[in-house]
């Protein structure tokens, strides 16, 4: 088969492109531990009263780690508010009672789609003090656009000095 | 271009007679009632988009009452479902049947089935709409259970698909004949593209006949309770990647095989082209992972593994860079072109077909970029369900395929009508409109998404949130909004113009390839369907079946023996 001597250089020059986006996202992957989210298992959506999602809040398990068991559904998220501080390493645990939701949150990586019947499972970090938004991402009804609350990073002083009193 | 007469040219075998450049009576009508449905279908989806970017908008968070669709999710399943998947689909059929036709100088093998092809799918789309119209179908174009339509909806979105079946079934029978005549030659390769998507879109229909057929359409009947959200979106998505590819290849034959011919030149390498065809066919379906990067109930493998082989179905995209190009070089060069780089504007752009196809060609390249973005792993968690896919898909589904299906019909419309096109100038305004509204649409929307905006939201809704950072680039996009409604208006007075009010006749010409390179330099490996049929099996078998088996688990999930939700 012939191949015109210019479209050789051609291909030549986009594996080697394609190949460095892959080295760059394996890097990412490897190295800065930028991964895509995954599951913590099944669950039955029925009986989420018998499971960890029984009373969906945020737990601190020391050292700035918490975890978060959240739940979605239609048209709102438990816990409704979340309130870190600043540096805190968060992992969500989060699952659907009804139909399919999503979760973001502004300016992190942290990127979900809640299905009922699977644990989603993600992290990420809050360094800067601030107000975001986690928001459902994935249509789920009537009062999709309803479906949003607030993550409160607190500046370290402030938490501290709210301990203190 | 000379006026050619119509000839007759009887095939060797069957004594049944073709006209050779003539369009035909009874091809003008079946072709045109294709056309006509998906425009009919498309004046409504597309009126609906800039209503959508005026209501997202905070300078104006439209909230108007209109008679239907007030619902803003209503809208949104309308305007998805048809524009991306009526027009799109019924367009498809009807240019491929034309380009098969031509090229291969014979009618379909059956007319029969043809047609019993289109009232099927005609049919659909008639119980698809009627449920959107009544309200009980608001489940947007990619109807993610356990959330629920009409029954009609899938029963419809079904004979859709079982339509193109048939049809798809008719065209392979007819090059099945062709190549029993013809021992040796090469199938043209506008021909060799349309057999290539054929045979991928039936392998990806699959999926999603499957998730319709045995989980949705059961449940919607209430003959199950529930389903597996996590194994429907698996099955949508082995369908829903090659969708985009069916939608792309369409529009690839015009840019390889009209495109050159219009410009009055040969195509760079029709090697090369049945490369990319050959590549996309096998390589558009076992990648569709990519669209559930942050689904919880897929391993980080498999996610991976698909990651990869999507960066290779770049391949042929940028192979078509390159061959295009080459083409254009010519082009220019014939036009007056010395330079190293002036063949590049030395072009007709006053040609409503040629600057249509080009700003295809100019949004499919921000297409293409933010395509290789979204499909870079880690990288989508910032990306997935933001508003910047939606900038994406408009550039490509909306900008590459919508653009040069609208330039196919500039040049395929007066053949079929035998009329010249109508108001040319307001033609190519349409198209430049087109170009520059999506091209401030998509970067509008890309940008908001960077800032946080999520797709698929009612803005003007009650409760809704709009960040501050956001709302400059929402209000921007309905700006290109109001650009696109101009151009789509345009469009319209055009095609109803060149209908009913064109007085001038058109040269009857179809001036396609009507046979493949006689050289030795393409080889006949590329028709070894055997050989393909194999690969495709075996590829997806690889690269699917772990992920389902990922997601399926057979001890405590949903199906799990004895598990009440899943069977009753």
């Amino acid at each position: 088969m012939h191949i015109e001597r210019y479209e050789k250089l051609w291909i030549y020059a986009f594996v080697i492109m394609l190949a460095v986006f892959v080295a760059a996202l394996m890097a990412g992957a490897i190295l800065f531990n930028v991964r895509v989210p995954g599951s913590a298992g099944l669950i039955n959506p029925a009986n989420l009263d018998e499971t960890a999602f029984a009373n969906p809040g945020i737990h601190d398990m020391g050292d700035g780690n918490y975890e978060v068991y959240m739940v979605a559904r239609m048209w709102s998220f438990q816990p409704s508010e979340i309130v870190v501080p600043e540096g805190a390493h968060v992992t969500f645990y989060v699952t659907s009672a009804d139909v399919t939701h999503g979760f973001i949150i502004e300016h992190h990586n942290a990127n979900l789609e809640v299905l009922p019947g699977v644990i989603g499972v993600t992290n990420t970090t809050f360094n800067t003090p601030g107000t975001f938004k986690l928001q459902c991402h994935e249509y789920c009804g009537r009062g999709h656009q309803m479906m949003h609350i607030d993550i409160i990073v607190e500046e370290t002083e402030v938490a501290l000095a709210a301990n203190e009193e | 271009m000379q006026s050619v007469k119509p000839a007759l040219q009887s095939t060797e075998n069957d004594g049944r007679a073709f006209p050779l450049l003539s369009t035909i009576a009874s091809e003008k009508w079946f072709i045109g009632a294709h056309i006509f449905v998906a425009l009919a279908a498309l004046s409504i989806g597309i009126l609906l988009g800039p209503y959508q970017a005026f209501r997202r908008a905070p300078a104006f968070l439209l909230q108007i009452d209109l008679p239907v669709f007030s619902y803003y999710y209503q809208a949104l399943t309308a305007h998805g479902v048809l524009n991306a998947l009526v027009f799109t689909t019924f367009f498809i059929m009807g240019s491929s049947y034309f380009v098969v036709q031509r090229s291969l100088q014979r009618p379909l093998k059956s007319m029969q089935a043809a047609w019993v092809a289109f009232w099927l799918m005609t049919v659909g789309l008639l119980m698809a709409a009627f449920a959107i119209i009544t309200g009980q179908a608001s489940v947007l174009y990619t109807f993610y259970p356990p959330m629920q339509a009409e029954w009609t909806f899938y029963l419809g979105l079904a004979l859709v698909i079982v339509g193109t079946w048939v049809g798809l079934a008719d065209v392979f029978a007819t090059y099945f004949d062709w190549r029993k005549e013809h021992p040796g030659q090469k199938v043209p390769l506008a021909v060799y593209a349309i057999l290539c998507n054929f045979a991928m879109w039936f392998t990806a229909s699959l999926g999603v006949a499957i998730e319709v057929l045995f989980m949705l359409l059961p449940m919607s009947l209430g003959l199950i309770d529930t389903t597996d959200v996590q194994v429907a979106r698996i099955l949508f998505w082995f369908f829903g990647h090659p969708l985009v590819y069916f939608w792309l290849i369409p529009a690839y034959v015009s840019w390889y095989t009209m495109m050159p011919k219009q410009l009055g030149v040969r195509l760079f390498s029709d090697t090369m082209g049945r490369v990319v065809f050959l590549m996309l066919m096998i390589f558009s379906i076992p990648i569709g992972v990519h669209h559930l990067y942050v689904d919880p109930g897929v391993s980080e493998a498999a996610k991976f593994m698909h990651a990869l082989l999507t960066f290779v179905v770049a391949a042929p995209s940028l192979l078509t860079i390159f061959n295009l190009a080459a083409t254009l070089e010519r082009s220019g060069r014939k036009r007056g072109a010395t330079g190293l780089l002036d063949w590049m504007w030395k072009q007709p752009w006053g040609n409503p077909v040629i600057v249509s196809q080009f700003g295809g060609m100019i949004l499919f390249i921000f297409g293409g970029i933010t395509g290789i973005m979204n499909a870079s792993f880690n990288l989508n968690v910032a990306l997935h369900n933001t508003t910047w896919v939606v900038g994406h898909f408009h550039t490509t589904v909306g900008g590459a395929v919508f653009m040069t299906y609208i330039g196919m019909l500039y040049w395929m419309l007066p053949m079929l009508r035998g009329r010249k096109l109508f108001w040319r100038w307001a033609a190519t305004l349409q198209a430049y409109l087109w170009l520059g509204g999506m091209l401030i649409f998509g970067g509008s929307m890309g940008r908001a998404g960077l800032e946080g905006a999520i797709r698929r939201t009612d803005l003007a809704g009650q409760g809704a949130y709009i960040s501050d950072a956001v709302a400059p680039w929402l209000n921007m996009s309905a700006f290109a909004g109001f650009l696109l409604l101009i151009s789509a208006v345009l469009l319209y007075v055009v095609v109803i113009g060149t209908l009913f009010f064109s007085k001038e006749e058109s040269e009857n010409v179809a001036p396609l390839a009507t046979e493949g390179p006689k050289d030795e330099y393409a080889p006949g490996i590329f028709e070894k369907w055997n050989l393909w049929v194999v690969v495709i099996i075996g590829s997806n078998i690889v690269m699917w079946l772990p992920v389902l088996l990922s997601a399926v688990d057979l001890v405590n999930g949903f199906w799990a023996v004895g598990n009440p939700g899943a069977a009753r």
